[in-house]
């Protein structure tokens, strides 16, 4: 198993690689003059080539990639150019509020969505199931940000019950601050996820193995929860590294609605700012981000089935 | 249980695509809603001029943040602008967005996905490559770092949209194209001496057609959702021009001075994408039960 | 004769919505006495498999469900008791034996988990008596070994081991009766025949009633003492192994018997009987095998045969043969 997981991120290095380059790509050779869209319409020509000089954008491009490749790699993040504020400390400040929102969400996503998922399957065609599909329509449908707007006019302005902006100091404070936002992408996602462990679970229990279950006299709730799920959870092992990845995503969105410090927030305001430095580096640790999560998922495969441990 | 599967498959009996169609979508209370939703918006959409009851950019300070009234149906927002009314002229962003930046991003995807999988070698490789890689990020995520770079502006935004459905579109022509190639037929009419162009327009476009279209139905939604999404942080259409995600961001700045911004842009966008969901949904069970997720 | 361990009376069951259901298995009739082997025989789609999981109450719900008839064990009706109920009878009265080793274990946990599970639901006993009599069964089916199997997940035992796991999970709470269903079915020639001097082996060992569903007669021939042929959903003939060998009453069984190849024979080719079967529940009216028969009058059309008895172990349900004797 370890020798797997091992292959794995072995595998992972030239994805990181290719991701860089992706970032490359998007952000100096697709048409959009990086010193523009830093300096604004208004720049001199005199400006822009200032610009160009101080970032290295005037090397031929094959060394405007390898010292990019460099940079990143050694986490040589460069200075904000509108607070001269070095951008591994401002990325490092934002980090955690990032991570601390996508995890919990997550957590609470499976804590609604899973056992949503059981209730429709087990209530197959009756109304506990209508009332699930209706909720997973919604859910797939409503905008995550629109849904945090809601919940903020209700539970933050009129009904007071959590705060309008900020993340958190003190552990508990940190708690109270997420616990809004975590739980309007928890409940995006738990329809994703609910309607996944239906799915799941509704194949595994017509399996044979589930017949043999009952047949050797386990009553149901037995056969649901430790024949059935534990199987069901396999695909839905996928389903969580994706919802994990949608909650990153949706994370940028609702920083912004919630007023949170947070990765996504820091990107979107340095794009507004034209800060580039900081959007390249955004970009980057949010990339970084999405092939780290999906290695998760490999090994999460891998410790959870014992067949794919065998395997090779 | 082979014993089990006879006598169930025989209850089932076997229909034409046109009873399917029927089936699907006529005498279906959620696909009649879902239709009605769309065309009227449809109709918002085009006829919007007409519709609206003010001009949306059209400021006054007489009526700042008015609540719902017989003058203004839906109140106005923190310049006097008329609710409803920029969200009548919103409508248009989401409808143009949402129909175009798939067919777009079919063509473009297809294309690439059926030369990678009909010619294979080092190109196939390399899209192959991209598309899994492009394919690992959220949607949202790959087009906020590419709109980084473009910014905003109606060609830039159909660019990242239609840039953010190209990986899906061209893994499944890929995978379409693959399967295709096998077929007796498609190596005969090789053996025969076909030409490469039209083998491919005549055997392989065909069995693509019904997985592409169920994606570009499928997505229809995805793109109205994205296009809200960008224009929410900042990287869409561009205030005072509106859109209704920059209506719910415009309404977020104006929190303390009325939520009616937010809740009809919200609730515009919500029934707007179920109704294509729910569509997409029912175009999928008809053409191709197989690719859902 | 004393009260039979399991008397099947006059169970029919359907499948599909309820306005358009298919009879799959109709009126069937039969019992098992205490200790006995009875083998139930008859082509693929001819209902045996239902009748089985219907013992149990295991057909599922929708789309199939026993209509009619009773199902008495120990003299207690089955069919009337509550669904709750009947996990207790499950897997220590009744145990049963599914035809797919290759899917019938779970995945993900160990054999020895699986095993234990069935013990753990209906005895009393402390987690190392537990694991003891896991280990004993496990060697009483012939798994090399046992202890140092317990660990160890199905995917990682070839399909004749899975059956043995199969059959030690069924016979560790000494059921009553153990129901097979096509247990060999699935495997290699030569394992096949492992598992049936195994299941034999169990027989005398631990004393259990065996319902033996096959559609090989050799394979029933071997273990039974009592055969009952099954065709289209019905019961077509029923009787000791040694009269139904020796003197078949039913044209079909006639059929059955004669497409089984011996090594005295010199034919070209093998006996077939014509025509295919039927789908159960298609036949609204007389013999189902009326169609394919060699000795069909008409009566056979128009009205179904009774069950005539031909001795006392043996009955079949043809006018043919059947108003013959009388």
């Amino acid at each position: 198993m370890g020798r797997m997981i091992g292959l794995r991120l072995i595998d992972a290095i030239p994805t990181i690689l290719l991701v860089l380059t992706l970032v490359f790509v998007a952000l100096r050779i697709l048409p959009g003059d990086p010193a523009q869209v830093a300096l604004g319409d208004m720049a001199t020509p005199a400006q822009l080539e200032l610009f160009r000089e101080q970032m290295g954008l005037n090397l031929p491009l094959w060394q405007q990639y390898f010292i990019f490749l460099w940079d990143m790699l050694t986490l040589n993040l460069g200075r904000s150019l509108v607070s001269n504020v070095p951008v591994a400390s401002i990325i490092a400040a934002n980090l955690p509020y990032t991570i601390e929102l996508t995890l919990v969400a997550t957590g609470m996503g499976v804590i609604i969505g899973v056992p949503l998922g059981v209730l429709a399957a087990t209530n197959r065609n009756k109304l506990p199931d209508s009332g699930v599909r209706v909720f997973s329509l919604i859910g797939y449908a409503i905008p995550d940000f629109y849904l945090g707007a809601l919940m903020l006019i209700v539970f933050s302005l009129n009904l007071g019950w959590f705060p309008i902006n900020g993340g958190g100091t003190d552990f508990l404070s940190r708690l109270h601050h997420v616990f809004l936002p975590a739980l309007t992408l928890a409940m995006v996602k738990s329809a994703f996820l609910g309607r996944l462990t239906r799915t799941s679970l509704l194949e595994v229990l017509g399996k044979d193995y589930v017949r043999t279950a009952r047949a050797k006299g386990a009553r149901e709730n037995r056969v649901i929860y430790r024949h059935g799920l534990r199987n069901a959870l396999l695909p839905v092992t996928t389903g969580l590294g994706l919802s994990l990845l949608a909650t990153l995503s949706g994370s940028v969105a609702i920083e912004l609605v919630f007023n949170r410090p947070g990765l996504g927030e820091t990107l979107i305001g340095a794009i507004a700012e034209r800060d580039y430095p900081v959007i390249q580096a955004g970009a980057v640790i949010f990339a970084f981000f999405v092939v780290f999560i999906n290695l998760l998922i490999d090994i999460a495969y891998i410790a959870i089935d014992p067949r794919i441990r065998v395997q090779s | 249980m082979t014993s089990l599967d006879q006598p169930v498959e025989a209850v089932r009996p076997t229909r034409t695509l046109l009873e399917n169609v029927t089936a699907t979508f006529i005498g279906r209370p959620s696909m009649i809603f879902a239709a009605v939703v769309i065309l009227t918006f449809i109709a918002i959409a085009l006829f919007a001029p007409l519709l609206a009851p003010y001009d949306p950019l059209a400021q006054s300070y007489l009526v700042i943040n008015a609540y719902p009234s017989a003058e203004h149906w839906l109140g106005t927002d923190q310049f006097g602008r008329d609710v409803l009314s920029r969200l009548i002229y919103g409508s248009r962003n989401s409808m143009i967005f949402g129909i175009t930046a798939p067919i777009i991003a079919a063509l473009v995807g297809t294309t690439l996905g059926v030369v990678a999988g009909y010619f294979g070698g080092i190109f196939d490789r390399l899209v192959t490559r991209m598309i899994d890689l492009l394919l690992a990020f959220p949607d949202l995520l790959l087009a906020i770092i590419i709109s980084a770079a473009l910014g905003g502006g109606f060609w830039n935004i159909l660019a990242v949209l239609s840039i953010a459905f190209v990986p899906g579109f061209a893994r499944v022509a890929r995978a379409s194209t693959l399967a295709v190639k096998q077929e007796p037929y498609v190596e005969a009419s090789v053996a025969v001496g076909l030409r490469t162009p039209l083998i491919i327009l005549r055997h392989v476009v065909p069995n693509i057609a019904a997985p592409v279209v169920v994606l570009m139905t499928l997505w229809v939604a995805s793109a109205i959702r994205l296009e809200a999404a960008l224009s929410f942080l900042g990287l869409g259409t561009r205030p005072p021009y509106p859109s209704w995600g920059n209506i719910i961001r415009d309404g977020l700045n104006n929190i303390f001075g009325s939520p009616w911004p937010i809740i009809g842009a919200g609730f515009a966008i919500t029934l707007v994408v179920l109704s294509f969901n729910m569509i997409g949904d029912a175009v999928r069970d008809l053409l191709d039960p197989e690719i859902g997720q | 004769m004393t009260r039979p361990l399991l008397k099947i009376s006059d169970v029919s069951v359907e499948f599909g919505p309820k306005a358009n259901a298919i009879r799959v298995v109709d009126s069937v009739s039969f019992s098992i006495g205490a200790g006995e082997a009875v083998g139930l025989v008859g082509e693929s789609g001819s209902g045996k498999s239902i009748t089985s999981l219907s013992i149990l109450r295991l057909i599922p719900d929708p789309p199939g469900r026993i209509v009619s008839g009773s199902i008495e064990f120990e003299g207690q009706d089955l069919l009337k008791l509550p669904a709750n109920r009947m996990p207790e009878i499950r897997g220590r009265d009744i145990a049963m034996i599914f035809q797919e080793p290759m899917s019938s274990l779970n995945p993900v946990m160990t054999i020895g988990d699986q095993i234990a599970e069935a013990l753990m639901l209906h005895q009393d006993l402390d987690r190392d008596a537990r694991w003891q009599r896991v280990i004993e069964v496990l060697s009483l089916v012939g798994m090399p070994d046992p202890a140092a199997r317990l660990g160890a997940f199905p995917h990682e035992f070839s399909g004749g081991m899975r059956q043995r796991v199969m059959i030690a999970m069924a016979v560790a709470c000494n059921p009553k009766l153990l129901i097979a269903d096509e247990p060999t079915t699935a495997l290699d020639v030569t394992i096949q025949a492992q598992v049936l001097e195994l299941m034999k082996s169990i027989r005398a060992s631990v004393n259990t009633a065996i319902l033996l569903i096959s559609h090989d007669l050799g394979v029933i021939a071997d273990l039974c003492e009592r055969v009952v042929v099954m065709y289209s959903g019905r019961i077509v003939e029923e009787g000791s192994v040694e009269s139904i060998f020796s003197k078949p009453e039913h044209p079909y069984t006639r059929g059955l018997l004669q497409s089984i190849p011996r090594l005295d024979d010199d034919r070209k080719r093998l006996y077939q009987i014509a025509g295919t079967v039927p789908m159960a529940g298609s036949v609204k009216k007389g013999c189902p095998f009326y169609a394919r028969c060699d000795l069909r009058v008409d009566k056979c059309a128009a009205e179904m045969p009774p069950m005539f008895e031909f001795s006392k172990q043996h009955k079949a349900a043809c006018w043919v043969t059947g108003e013959a004797e009388q």
